[in-house]
């Protein structure tokens, strides 16, 4: 697998999402990723996306978020940046999962599949930045 | 993402095709909720041409269920390809949503 980086800018508005999409599925063919592999990278960046979005500016201005893609022998690298307040999603509390229905609550249901689609998180603060690096194992087995 | 909605012996069917994430799930929330509003206590959501979920649509399938169960109603959920339906999995919403193979499967629970 080519050790090229791919990156790409999207603003922060949720249409975007759209952008996201068509910059991983661009990726996934470049580097010949299984469409499972490409669903799953793509949910994890649009939670952390999302998240960035509606809880990341207290402004009106519009914002960039940087996305890094970076294949490494069996691992591909993600790695967001935003100039957002600051947020850990690695210290962000798990779901209570196991609860009944009227129980359910939604709030950190979208880092709980991060979690799960993801094989490493780590978390750090450059300045004004929040920087999220994200590996996933790339398994030769993976189905096309 | 496109929503086809239709009603069959009383109960109001959502097709949906494409991807239903943070910018799409406002749209699909309205079209239930409105619904509910004109009286539909029975649904039924078609995921078979829908590609992508989040858990931004999680989050309205859920609300739907709550409200419908408030209601005495059912929601039904049917055909989901596989990757959507592991969304569902990993976060646990399989164990008490009414997940079926088909429509017809899904029809067959009112």
């Amino acid at each position: 697998m080519p050790k090229k980086e791919y990156s790409f800018k999207l603003k922060n508005d949720l249409s975007e999402l759209d952008t996201l999409c068509q910059e991983m599925e661009r990726f996934g063919r470049s580097i010949r990723l299984s469409k499972k592999f490409i669903f799953e990278i793509n949910l994890a960046l649009d939670e952390l996306f999302t998240n960035i979005i509606l809880y990341g500016f207290k402004d009106d201005k519009e914002h960039l978020i940087k996305v890094t893609l970076t294949p490494q022998n069996d691992i591909l690298c993600l790695c967001i940046e935003d100039d957002g307040i600051p947020f850990n999603p690695v210290e962000a509390n798990e779901p209570d999962l196991g609860c009944t229905i009227e129980e359910c609550k939604i709030g950190g249901l979208g880092i709980h599949l991060i979690r799960n689609l993801m094989d490493e998180i780590c978390y750090e603060r450059c300045g004004n930045k929040n920087k999220l690096t994200l590996k996933k194992n790339i398994t030769p087995t993976d189905p096309g | 993402m496109e929503i086809i909605e239709e009603k069959q012996d009383m109960i109001s069917i959502f097709k949906l095709n494409g991807r239903l994430d943070s910018n799409t799930s406002q749209g699909f929330e309205k079209k239930i909720f409105d619904a509910i509003s004109d009286g539909s206590i029975n649904m039924i959501v078609d995921f078979k041409d829908l590609d992508y979920i989040s858990s931004a649509g999680l989050r309205v399938i859920l609300k739907a269920t709550k409200a419908l169960n408030r209601e005495k109603g059912k929601i039904m959920l049917c055909a989901m390809q596989d990757y959507v339906k592991e969304v569902f999995e990993i976060a646990g919403f399989d164990s008490f949503l009414p997940i079926v193979a088909t429509m017809d499967d899904a029809l067959k629970a009112f």
